[in-house]
């Protein structure tokens, strides 16, 4: 059952709420493989969010395993804060520390968790903010930011960490339109330098241009998945076809 | 009306003047902020513990029951015990509390400010601690699970993240507790100690004539009252603009 290429795979994952009576994620096996782009996609209350959300324990998973790098991190003994330094997450509302700027705000994790000198937290901030284009908001405090910005920051503040995995939830559902094109491509750039993503979108242009895999989900289960030219040209499960009828 | 001012004076001169009794109405209100401000440091300290003993028990009760066992019969009791003297202390008069603590918990000891200082401590420390769990809740879950996601275990979410924004966010209510507790303190005079209402007392019951003295104290507790609210309108304001 384990997948030794994959760099995160569930086994028989499932979040229950209440008992049994709502089953969030119902059963759900996926490997993914170092550098895969998987998109999450699915009607509002099939269990995405929870799903990408259990990878990293931030929903504590009913039963079921989560291989991260060769380990159980849904093992009760496991030290999940070892395992979470290796897995970035960006949220739809950006949840920047607003107490700190971003040079603040990305150095933190580094230095209380790495170890690393202030010098080289803010080296490695510095580099990454160039890259966005945004070394000259170092000083800013997230209020002063557009949400396109504070996503972006949020990308690279996670980025920090030196991450083996990315997961968004629906990272650029909370902005205004205008904004999500640099998001977007932010992401873009990301999965093109190889970087394993996991995200959870309504943005089927992105899904269809830059996933290598698409999963469909429903009802907390995994209904469809395939190559984006499989599912967005070809579906066949009708649900799936029901579903990008009604969004496209 | 010239004798209306001559009747002052003499009362005056009668009240404060002679004896130099206006020195105790110094004292007292030395001593009345002394009191005041260290309870006001145990309060803070003794609150943000008992507000993040139980804030950590409702944010991880899932956790710590699936880990189950020892650890988490020993967060409840934690928690329960929190809990009694959170109802103790709010269930009872500060009056009280302070004269056990006088005449049981210190019979033996004398030193009545440190015992008043204790006594109005462990009491603020219930209502700080309300103050801070409300401060604690009302930050957006998303700066913890951000935290968390970075890594850091949930006691260093609290530290680097949670436990800044919360000080910044009840530093007017604390500065209002302070002046509520200056209030509170009137009753020391019960056990015996100089305070600023005591003061007054003393002097009422030196010269038999009431008005002068409680007049008195009355205003000065007006006057460092009103002082002390507007710092915290600075405060408050400064605060707000710190925020962009
Ligand atoms: N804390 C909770 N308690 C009870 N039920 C919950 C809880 N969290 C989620 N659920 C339920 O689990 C199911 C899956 O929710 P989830 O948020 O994962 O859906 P989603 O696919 O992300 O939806 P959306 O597109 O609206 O974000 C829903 O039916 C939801 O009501
Ligand atoms: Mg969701």
């Amino acid at each position: 059952m384990r997948d030794n290429s994959a760099i995160i795979q569930t086994i028989g994952l499932k979040k229950y709420y209440n008992g049994e009576s709502i089953k969030a994620i119902d059963n759900v096996d996926l490997s993914i493989s170092r550098g895969e782009v998987v998109v999450i996609i699915g009607p509002s209350g099939s269990g995405k969010s929870t799903y990408l959300r259990s990878l990293n324990l931030l929903e504590l998973p009913t039963d079921g395993s989560i291989i991260f790098n060769g380990v159980d991190i849904a093992d009760k003994n496991v030290d999940i804060n070892v395992h979470r330094q290796k897995m970035g997450m960006v949220f739809q509302h950006f949840n920047l520390f607003p107490h700190m700027t971003v040079l603040g705000n990305m150095t933190l994790a580094p230095m209380k968790l790495l170890g690393k000198t202030r010098e080289e937290a803010e080296a490695k901030a510095m580099e990454l903010l160039r890259r966005v284009g945004l070394e000259n908001r170092a000083d800013a405090y997230p209020s002063q930011l557009s949400g396109g910005q504070k996503q972006r920051i949020a990308i690279v503040r996670a980025l920090c960490m030196e991450p083996d995995v990315m997961l968004f939830d629906e990272p650029t559902s909370a902005l205004d339109p205008e904004m999500v094109g640099e998001v977007l491509e932010l992401m873009k750039q990301l999965a093109d330098e190889g970087m394993t993503m996991v995200v959870v979108t309504h943005e089927m242009g992105f899904a269809r241009e830059v996933a290598d895999r698409v999963i469909f989900m429903c009802d907390g289960k995994i209904a469809e998945e395939g190559t984006p030219e499989e599912i967005f040209t070809a579906p066949q499960n009708p649900r799936t076809k029901q579903f990008l009828d009604s969004i496209l | 009306m010239k004798e209306f001012f001559q009747d002052f004076k003499d009362e005056f001169i009668l009240n404060f003047v002679d004896g130099n009794m206006w020195k105790w109405l110094v004292d007292g209100l030395k001593n009345t902020l002394i009191i005041t401000f260290f309870s006001l440091i145990i309060g803070v300290v003794i609150g943000i513990i008992v507000a993040s003993i139980r804030s950590t028990f409702d944010k991880n009760r899932e956790v710590y029951r699936r880990r189950g066992g020892f650890f988490y019969y020993f967060q409840w009791c934690i928690n329960a015990l929190a809990n009694v003297y959170l109802t103790v202390i709010r269930g009872t008069p500060v009056v009280v509390q302070l004269l056990i603590s006088y005449f049981i918990i210190f019979s033996s000891s004398r030193n009545g400010i440190g015992i008043a200082i204790f006594a109005f401590g462990l009491n603020s420390g219930a209502y700080v601690a309300e103050i801070f769990r409300g401060g604690i809740m009302a930050i957006d879950h998303g700066q913890f699970e951000a935290g968390r996601s970075l890594g850091f275990n949930y006691f260093q979410t609290m530290m680097y993240i949670i436990i800044p924004q919360v000080i910044k966010a009840v530093l007017p209510t604390l500065c209002n507790e302070f002046i509520v507790l200056l209030k509170e303190t009137s009753v020391a005079g019960y056990v015996g100690i100089m305070d600023l209402t005591k003061a007054g007392e003393l002097i009422r019951g030196r010269t038999f004539s009431a008005f002068m003295p409680l007049i008195a104290v009355a205003l000065i507790y007006l006057v460092v009252v009103v002082v002390l609210t507007q710092l915290v309108k600075i405060l408050e304001r400064r605060l707000r603009k710190n925020e962009r």
